[in-house]
Order: C-alpha cells, then sequence, then structure tokens
C-alpha cells in the first residue's frame, strides 16, 4: 500500500461563530483520485483552501508530504498545483501568454518553458488556441486552460475544487479522462464536487456535510455499507405516497426514480414485515418492491442523515409484498 | 534570494494589462502633457488682467479724464459701462464687476485748488487677493500722474520763482531736489529673475500629476487580482511576497518615468522652463515616484474591491494636492497644517525638485527630503508585502 501524502488531523476552520470545517482527519494515499464530496457550503472549499494554505487553520493540523501545510506553506506550494472553483486566469491575456505566466511564477526552469507548454496544449486539447485571449474561451476551455496553468509545474499533486461545475458532459467526461491519465501517471488527485455521478470515477471518497467529514472509503465499500437499506417499492398513486411515506418513523428518505419510490429505511425488513400484517395507507396501493443497489447520491443522502450508523439490520428474508 | 526571472514574469503580466488597457493607455499618452499644458497656462502670469470695472467720471474735467487714460492704458482692468447710479452708488454683485472707480465732482478743481478730494474705489472683498492688487495699481497710476503733474509744474515756472531758488543754501537745495524726485528701490531678484510662476509651478503640476495617476493605476493593481479571483492563483505559486510587490511596482516604475518625461519636455518646450542638474532631479523623480507607487499598492492590499481602492485614494490625494505646496508656499499655511504636509510625498518632491532647479541646491541640502522619499518607498512596498501575506491568515 502507498504511503499517505495528505494527512489530516482534526483539521479545522472558524469563520467567527460559523465552523467551516469541524475536526476532518483522514489520510489520502499517494496516487489516488480522492473526491471530496458535499453540497454546496458544506466546507470542501475551505478545507482544500487550508490544504494550498491560503486560509490559516484554526486550529488541528494538515500536512503534505509530511510538511505541515500552514507553517511550511511557502516551501511545499511548488509540489502542487491549485485549480481554484472560478475562472481564475488572466482574461485579457493569451492563453499563451497565461501559461508562460504561471511558468514564470512556478519558477519552470527557462529551458523547460517552451517544451511543458506545448505539452500541456496538446494534453488540454488547447494546441489552436494558444493565441486567444482567455476570456473569449468557453467555459469547457477555460477550465482545461486552469488546469493546464496548474500543471505547468508537473506537480505530484493536484488539488480541483469543483472543475466541471457547470460544463457541458463533453467537457466534464474530457477532463474526468484527464485526470485518470495524470492519476495513471502517478500524480495525486484531490477534487471536490457536488456532482455525486463524478465521485463513481474517485478512487476513493470523502464526504462533508457541515463542516464535517461523515464518510471516507472507496465507492464500491461505501455503497455496500448501505446494501439492505434501499428499495424500491411500487406505490399508487406515487406522489401522495411520497409525502405520506416521508412522515413514517424509521424513513430516512423517499425519492422517486423512474416512477418508482425508491425508500431509504433504517430497518427495512421490519418495515415491509409490518406492511405485510397491516397496510397503514387505505387510499394508497402497494403493488411490490425491489431491492436496489445503492449509488452515491443514495450514500451521500444516508450518511449525511446518521443512516450508517445504524445497528438493526436482520437479514431476515422478508416474503412476498404486504396486503392492501 | 529573489528570483529577477519571477519580477521579470510579473512585470510582463502587469505591462500587459495596462498595454491591452486601451482606454488607460490613451489616458496615460494624452493626460500628462495636457494637464501640464492647462495647469501650466492656468498658473502661467501673475500679473493682474482684465478685472472686470466700471468707472464713473462724475466730475468730466481735462484732469478727470487724463487720470482715467492712464488707468484705462493697463490691461489691469476689462471696463463695461457704468451701471450705477447716477450718484455714483454701486452694488458690484448685481452689475457683474470686481472694481468700481467714482470720480467725484470737482476733483481736477481740488488739484488745483490745494484741497484735493479722494478718487472713490469700490472693490469686492470677497476675492482676497483681486481687491488690494486693483487699489495697489490705482495707487500707482495715481502717483505716476501726480508726479508727471509736478514736473509739469516746476518746468512752467516763472524765471524769478527760479532764480530765487537758485538763492537758497545748497543743502536745501539739494534737499528740495531730492523731494522733487521719486525715490526708488533697486530691486535685485535672485533664482528666478523674470519672476515667471511657471518656474516655480512646474513641479507641483509634474509631481501633482505622476501622484494621480501612480497611486489611482496601481491602487487597482491587486484588488482587481481579488476580484477577478487570480490573486489565490498568484498566491498559491511559489512566489514570494516580495517578488510579486516588486513585479507590480517595476513596469509602472517605468511606465511613470516616461510620464514624467513627457511633462518636463511640455514644460521645456512650450513654456520654457529650463531644468538643471538632471541626474539629481532624475533621483528626485524616481524616489518620488516609488513611493507613489508603493503607496498606491499599499492601498489595493488594504481594500476589498476597486471601488474602494480609487475611493481611499482619491480621500488621500485630496488634502496632498491642497497641503503639499504644490501651487502655493508651505510658509502660507498654519504651522499646525504644514506639519502634516510634511507626511507627503509630494511635499518632499517638490521642495527638493525646486531646490535643486531653483536654487542650484546640492544634494547635501535635498538628502533629508531624498531620505524621506527613500524611507517612505521601502516602508509603504513593505507594507504592501505584509499585507499581502495577511491576506492569506
Amino acid at each position: 500500500m502507498s504511503e499517505s501524502l495528505i494527512v489530516l488531523k482534526n483539521l479545522s476552520k472558524k469563520f467567527g461563530k460559523k465552523v467551516a470545517a469541524d475536526r476532518i482527519s483522514m489520510a489520502i494515499r499517494a496516487g489516488e483520485i480522492f473526491g471530496f464530496l458535499g453540497a454546496n457550503g458544506a466546507g470542501k472549499t475551505t478545507t482544500i483552501r487550508m490544504l494550498c494554505g491560503l486560509t490559516k487553520p484554526t486550529f488541528g493540523k494538515g500536512t503534505i508530504g509530511g510538511r505541515d501545510v500552514w507553517r511550511e506553506r511557502f516551501a511545499i506550494r511548488s509540489q502542487f498545483g491549485y485549480v481554484p472553483q472560478r475562472f481564475s486566469l488572466y482574461p485579457d491575456l493569451t492563453v499563451n501568454e497565461n501559461l508562460r505566466f504561471f511558468c514564470g511564477a512556478y519558477k519552470v526552469p527557462r529551458s523547460k518553458v517552451k517544451d511543458r507548454i506545448a505539452k500541456v496544449l496538446c494534453d488540454m486539447d488547447l494546441e489552436l488556441r494558444g493565441t486567444e485571449r482567455a476570456g473569449s474561451l468557453s467555459g469547457g476551455y477555460k477550465q482545461l486552460l486552469a488546469i493546464a496553468c496548474a500543471l505547468t509545474h508537473e506537480p505530484a499533486l493536484l488539488f480541483l475544487d469543483e472543475p466541471t461545475a457547470g460544463l457541458d458532459p463533453t467537457h466534464r467526461q474530457q477532463i474526468w479522462d484527464l485526470l485518470y491519465e495524470l492519476s495513471q501517471n502517478r500524480t495525486t488527485i484531490f477534487v471536490t464536487t457536488h456532482y455525486m455521478d463524478e465521485a463513481e470515477r474517485c478512487t476513493d471518497v470523502g464526504f462533508v456535510d457541515q463542516g464535517r467529514l461523515i464518510a471516507k472509503g472507496s465507492p464500491r465499500a461505501l455503497k455496500e455499507s448501505l446494501t439492505g437499506h434501499l428499495l424500491e417499492v411500487q406505490i399508487e398513486p406515487a406522489m401522495p405516497a411520497l409525502f405520506q411515506l416521508r412522515k413514517l418513523p424509521g424513513i430516512y428518505g423517499v425519492d422517486l426514480r423512474s416512477g418508482n419510490l425508491r425508500l431509504h429505511a433504517k430497518d427495512p425488513y421490519a418495515l415491509l414485515r409490518e406492511w405485510q400484517s397491516h397496510w397503514p395507507f387505505p387510499d394508497l396501493r402497494f403493488f411490490g418492491f425491489n431491492w436496489v443497489e445503492p449509488d452515491m447520491e443514495d450514500v451521500f443522502r444516508a450518511y449525511s442523515q446518521g443512516y450508517h450508523q445504524t445497528d438493526s439490520l436482520t437479514e431476515e428474508t422478508v416474503g412476498a409484498g404486504p396486503g392492501r | 534570494m529573489i528570483s529577477w526571472s519571477a519580477i521579470l514574469t510579473i512585470a510582463y503580466k502587469e505591462f500587459i494589462h495596462v498595454w491591452r488597457d486601451r482606454r488607460v493607455m490613451i489616458l496615460l499618452v494624452v493626460l500628462p502633457p495636457f494637464f501640464t499644458f492647462l495647469f501650466g497656462h492656468a498658473f502661467e502670469g501673475t500679473s493682474l488682467r482684465d478685472v472686470p470695472a466700471m468707472y464713473f467720471d462724475a466730475d468730466n474735467s481735462k484732469e478727470s479724464r487724463e487720470f482715467l487714460d492712464r488707468v484705462k492704458a493697463k490691461d489691469t482692468f476689462l471696463w463695461k459701462a457704468w451701471r450705477g447710479d447716477p450718484n455714483g452708488q454701486i452694488d458690484l454683485f448685481r452689475v457683474g464687476v470686481q472694481a468700481a472707480i467714482v470720480i467725484p465732482e470737482g476733483w481736477g478743481d481740488g488739484l488745483r485748488n490745494g484741497e484735493p478730494l479722494p478718487i472713490r474705489l469700490v472693490l469686492d472683498g470677497t476675492d482676497t487677493n483681486t481687491a488690494p492688487s486693483v487699489q495697489g495699481v490705482l495707487q500707482e497710476v495715481l502717483g505716476d500722474y501726480q508726479s508727471s503733474r509736478r514736473d509739469n509744474l516746476i518746468e512752467n515756472l516763472p524765471d524769478e520763482i527760479i532764480d530765487l531758488g537758485k538763492n537758497l543754501p545748497r543743502e536745501i537745495r539739494h534737499e528740495f531736489s531730492s523731494m522733487m524726485t521719486p525715490w526708488e528701490i533697486k530691486a535685485e531678484t535672485l533664482y528666478n529673475p523674470k519672476l515667471l510662476f511657471i518656474d516655480y509651478v512646474v513641479p507641483g503640476i509634474v509631481g501633482l500629476i505622476l501622484q494621480l495617476l501612480t497611486v489611482t493605476l496601481i491602487a487597482s493593481a491587486i484588488t482587481r487580482e481579488r476580484e477577478v479571483g487570480t490573486l489565490s492563483q498568484l498566491l498559491v505559486t511559489p512566489l514570494r511576497h516580495s517578488e510579486v510587490v516588486i513585479g507590480k511596482v517595476l513596469p509602472y516604475l517605468v511606465i511613470s518615468m516616461f510620464l514624467i518625461a513627457s511633462t518636463i519636455a511640455v514644460g521645456n518646450l512650450h513654456f520654457g522652463v529650463k531644468f538643471h542638474e538632471p541626474v539629481l532631479l532624475t533621483i528626485t523623480c524616481f524616489l518620488f515616484l516609488l513611493f507613489s507607487l508603493g503607496l498606491g499598492l499599499l492601498i489595493s492590499a488594504f481594500s476589498r474591491t476597486q471601488t474602494q481602492a480609487i475611493q481611499i485614494s482619491v480621500f488621500f490625494l485630496l488634502p496632498v494636492f491642497l497641503l503639499s505646496g504644490a501651487f502655493a508656499p508651505l510658509e502660507q499655511l498654519p504651522r499646525a497644517v504644514r506639519i502634516c504636509s510634511e507626511l507627503f510625498p509630494l511635499t518632499h518632491f517638490c521642495r527638493a525638485f525646486r531646490s535643486v532647479n531653483l536654487y542650484n541646491a546640492d544634494v547635501g541640502y535635498i538628502a533629508g527630503d531624498l531620505l524621506f522619499l527613500a524611507i517612505g518607498s521601502v516602508l509603504t512596498c513593505a507594507g504592501a508585502a505584509y499585507l499581502l501575506r495577511s491576506i492569506e491568515d
């Protein structure tokens, strides 16, 4: 197993009384694509800014390659690249000028500048846009240029703060392909996103909610931890059923997906048994159910509601659906 | 260790920002020489000209007409037809003039009879400079007229009186002769012998324009990055804060030196102002620019938005313009205000520049001003670097 490149121990940040990051502890191995997931305002950007040495932690500690992210921030800055959340390049400079500037800022040796620029232009599919002003590029190309600028010094670690936000599927795919390629070449990727489907593409993910890290693991492990808690029920009419089911105790959430109701329950077995003996909704008709594989959205929803702490699962086989 | 390659990278980027902003470029090229031209003409002369005035000759005698002809020969007044009442009363403000001369009836007779009547002069006291100057001009004309009449009187005295005079004791004759001759002051004017106000005011104009342009230009240098979001990108690179500060100041320093050259060229070619000791003047300009740019950068690092930066710059520049001695000697200000004005870089620039250019002062004489500008440059640039660091905190 690789050594941990990034280690966080109780890393916390307060802005006045607001806790933006609350005692986050985790370790990220070198070469991973680590997805840091959470809703807007959950604390993703604050955490990434603390790791980049742009925000001073209130308490706790973070290290990159064993060096403190705040005290030794000037020493470690050449080791990583950072792509911020919003477009943060110089719009009045051309693509080439932006790249040349960041080569200089990252102190790339003069003899290597030309080759580096040529390489990132090629990797990012920007070869034909070198003389265009950065401000005139489309959203997707702007983001590719931002990544290119962060890669000019060939860092071992790349921080990306919501790099695909607002992009079309083609550019999203292009960026993820690029991240895979970088990971293949042993670059560690720390990417924040609020797109749950993107979590599936990471080798490891961490969920952050209200500043707290609520889960961390591989997407597969996290999904497996939820197996047996999720089922799809066919009830008509669906919409009144959605609101009525949400009021039941032991139900963490009910969603409508493809016409069926996806139901997160603390103990679905007990629930189904109860429904078999007594169907509590005389105005609704129950047609059946089936177990479903959780996706990352289910995982996030479950973990953010404390669902992962469930310890009373009964593995008892549940028979046919309840009577009416 | 500071990397000059990194500094040049930032400097080049900053230069491109200015170069690509065509409106700013046009302002930079056009404004300094234009302002020098405009302000130069505004402060070119000290003589009083074209003061709107009226006169009322109630006497209408030979003497009153002769006197008025002498007054009208001066370009001090711009004459308008009398709009006061027939008694010589006038409301200056209502009729739109600043002075009125009323020659009373019987004035000419009074001169002849040995009972001269005073000429009435009505002045607008709200303009504290013009009123006493107008009175001075009229007093001078009246004195000249009196002298000419006296000379005329002596020339036409009968021979018996002349002979009688020759019999007077020698001392009395000489004293009488001295009394009949206007006593003179032979003024010897040093440093600005032609008393050209433009020579005095040019350093003020140059300093004022440069202070305005440099502070406002660079004040948005960091706040713009903050607003666009590039500041985080910049701070996350291995660039040192000192490299960022020097890299940002450098292009503006070079641009400003060109601006100085353009204003000095207008001063020299158009107004004929001579510039001496080019090396010492260049050092003075260089340190002044460095201080101004450091100050602008400090404002920039302190402000959150470009609007804030510009507002702070304007609030800073307003007292500087009025209290730094750019257009009037500092000695005219109250002592407490003078102490405050010593904090402004423009005060030291104007004093050093004038000392060198008008008084041929050597470096020792202006060392205090140069030292102040140098220390100010270092402190403001270091302050900007410190604020950049604190942005991360």
